[in-house]
């Protein structure tokens, strides 16, 4: 039977949810055309994630357990997807689009000579072909990409945090381990250092609420205003590139063209002025808040709810509005 | 160090431009030098500025992204080849990759730079391709690159943080424009670019392997309201419309 193998990277020993959301899309692909839905997962320990992934679906979960996982090095992870995919042979592999999958795609794409389709927005197969909507030119368009899977490759797509619901859909999974082929001491790289990024409570990629932040916030007592309406809502903090440059944001929190892109339920946008590299990371939101003081201001064209004025006077009683609903 | 930043035109997104019939139309035809790219000639001019070194830029592209080889070599670089396609041709990562590959097998530099992605495309796949045709180590998405003895130390912006990599040449790093500031040549510094050599070679790009179907509009968003009034006023309707319309809190 042909296969949809979706990767899943794994971080605290937990799926991420962009890579439930991507099974999830793989898993409703399998049903409809009868295919198996499997996955890969890479980790220090690959098989505590197991169970989690019979529950999105995965019929059939490789587990490969190896220590290096635990340091963000690409090599490794493309060693260990090729030995994966030349066992497993899949016609599709998903991933989710995060910065670990990003630095590892290309290299993987060229290793198996396999069409790539980075980055999208949705994707569907009819037959040998698999068709893909990406945002392009800073996400002002959006190109309909279309990619034939082979005999002897697999199509790869990487998918867009958001782009799709994470479904459980539970199934027993028959786990098979794939021992990592890479001898550690042969990596030409070196890890000397992460430096994690002090970020708020909640993960951008998994936050319902996100509460960004632009250069009108300014300075530490905007930020601390930001942080407070975060606070209360249960929000993971976001960022504009300006106000990541001015050193106020860590760059972890930058959402856009260059930065992640997120489609949380509720997204704040405050002090943002909505250029068109912002506005590609997060119009996928449900619901859009801009606060901004100059009426003209581009976000307020894609904001749900608008208010025309200066944060400082907006946040405080908003804080307590919500605070008081909440209570 | 001899390096080799390849880099590329796009279309402006900043300039007017539409969908007409599945077609992406650029009303003005206006072009760059893609950002991501730009960054990663800063980079190889800081370096090169810190340690001496030679700075080639390589772009694959027809007769008009001649002036981006130039805008590059008015920002600093020392030498351009040009890997002349005709206007027509179709690249692709997967044949931008072909092509680069086939030039550095011949010419060999220690440290090859590229954007992380391009910006009209955002595909982000040359600079890995590239490093594991050549059968190279690599980092993608550096904000930070350093020269330490024959190797680099790259700091990489990771999901959770950064990621500080030693890197020994011949190696790949991509870019990201957060990395600096590239900059805008002087006058002087573009009439000197005019004599600097470009060697323009021609190459016949393989045949993609995605196949563009149409180009369409993102889907529209529903219109939206300004909340009016004094800032508690408005701040409180928001709640209710939060809360009762959108039903977001
Ligand atoms: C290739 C490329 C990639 C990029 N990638 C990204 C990306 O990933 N993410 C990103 O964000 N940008 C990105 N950018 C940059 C982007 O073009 C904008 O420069 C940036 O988003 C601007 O950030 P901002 O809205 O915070 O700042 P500004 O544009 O300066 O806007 C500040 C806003 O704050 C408002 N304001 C000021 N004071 C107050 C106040 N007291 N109360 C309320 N409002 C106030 C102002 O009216 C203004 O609208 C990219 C650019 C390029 C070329
Ligand atoms: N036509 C080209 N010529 C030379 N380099 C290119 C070309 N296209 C892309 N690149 C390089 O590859 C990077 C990423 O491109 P991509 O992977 O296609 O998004 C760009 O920022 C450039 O550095």
């Amino acid at each position: 039977m042909p296969t949809i193998l979706t990767t899943i990277p794994v971080s605290d020993g937990q799926p991420s949810r962009t890579a439930l959301e991507a099974l999830t899309r793989a898993r409703q692909l399998a049903t409809e055309h009868g295919w198996t839905c499997a996955a890969v997962a890479l980790a220090p320990d690959a098989s505590v994630v197991s169970d989690t992934l019979g529950r999105y679906g995965a019929q059939t979960v490789y587990a490969v357990s190896d220590a290096t996982f635990a340091e963000p090095l690409n090599a490794p992870v493309v060693d260990a997807l090729e030995t994966v995919i030349r066992e497993a042979g899949p016609e599709i592999v998903v991933f989710p689009s995060s910065e670990g999958v990003k630095d590892a795609l290309g290299a993987l794409a060229e290793r198996l000579n396999a069409p790539a389709l980075p980055d999208v927005a949705s994707f569907s197969m009819s037959d040998s072909t698999v068709e893909a909507v990406r945002p392009v030119m800073a996400a002002k368009f959006r190109a309909r990409v279309q990619a034939e899977t082979s005999s002897d490759s697999p199509v790869l797509v990487s998918v867009r945090a958001g782009s799709y619901a994470a479904e459980e859909s539970p199934v027993t999974p028959e786990v098979i381990d794939v021992a990592l082929a890479t001898d550690a001491s042969s990596l030409r790289q070196t890890l000397r250092d992460v430096v994690r990024s002090a970020g708020g409570a909640v993960d951008l990629s998994e936050a319902q609420v996100v509460v960004a932040a632009g250069r009108g916030v300014r300075d530490e007592a905007g930020k601390a205003l930001v942080e407070e309406l975060a606070d209360v809502t249960g929000a993971a903090i976001g960022a504009s590139r300006a106000v990541v440059e001015l050193g106020l944001f860590p760059a972890t929190a930058q959402i856009g063209q260059t930065g992640k892109v997120v489609a949380p339920d509720l997204y704040f946008a405050v002090g943002i002025s909505g250029a068109i590299q912002h506005v590609a990371g997060m119009t996928g939101s449900r619901t859009i808040v801009a606060i901004n003081k100059d009426a003209d201001a581009p976000i307020f064209d894609v904001a749900t709810y608008g208010i025309v004025g200066d944060l400082h006077q907006v946040l405080p009683p908003l804080i307590e509005a919500i605070r008081d609903a909440k209570a | 160090m001899r390096f080799s930043v390849c880099i590329n035109q796009v279309p402006d997104v900043s300039a007017p431009s539409q969908v007409r019939d599945g077609q992406l139309i650029l009303d003005a035809g206006r072009v760059v030098l893609d950002a991501y790219a730009a960054s990663a000639v800063e980079a190889a001019l800081v370096l090169q500025e810190a340690h001496g070194g030679d700075v080639e830029v390589v772009l694959i592209g027809a007769q008009k992204a001649s002036e981006t080889i130039r805008k590059a070599l008015a920002m600093g670089a020392d030498s351009g080849v040009h890997l002349l396609v005709s206007e027509d041709a179709a690249l692709d990562s997967r044949s931008v990759t072909a092509l680069l590959a086939d030039h550095y097998r011949a010419s060999s530099p220690d440290v090859i730079l590229a954007g992380k992605q391009s910006q009209d495309t955002d595909a982000g796949l040359v600079g890995g391709m590239l490093a594991e045709a050549l059968g190279r180590p690599y980092v993608t998405n550096a904000v930070g690159l350093v020269q330490e003895g024959d190797g680099l130390v790259v700091t990489r912006q990771g999901d959770k943080g950064q990621e500080i990599i030693g890197l020994p040449t011949p190696c790949v790093v991509t870019c990201s424009n957060d990395m600096n500031d590239p900059r805008i040549p002087k006058l002087k510094n573009i009439m000197a670019s005019k004599k600097k050599p470009v060697e323009t070679r021609e190459v016949s790009p393989s045949a993609p392997s995605l196949r563009t179907v149409a180009y369409e509009m993102p889907p529209a968003r529903e219109p939206g309201q300004t909340v009016p009034g004094e800032p508690a006023e408005a701040a409180h309707e928001l709640v209710r419309l939060l809360q009762d319309e959108a039903r977001a809190l």
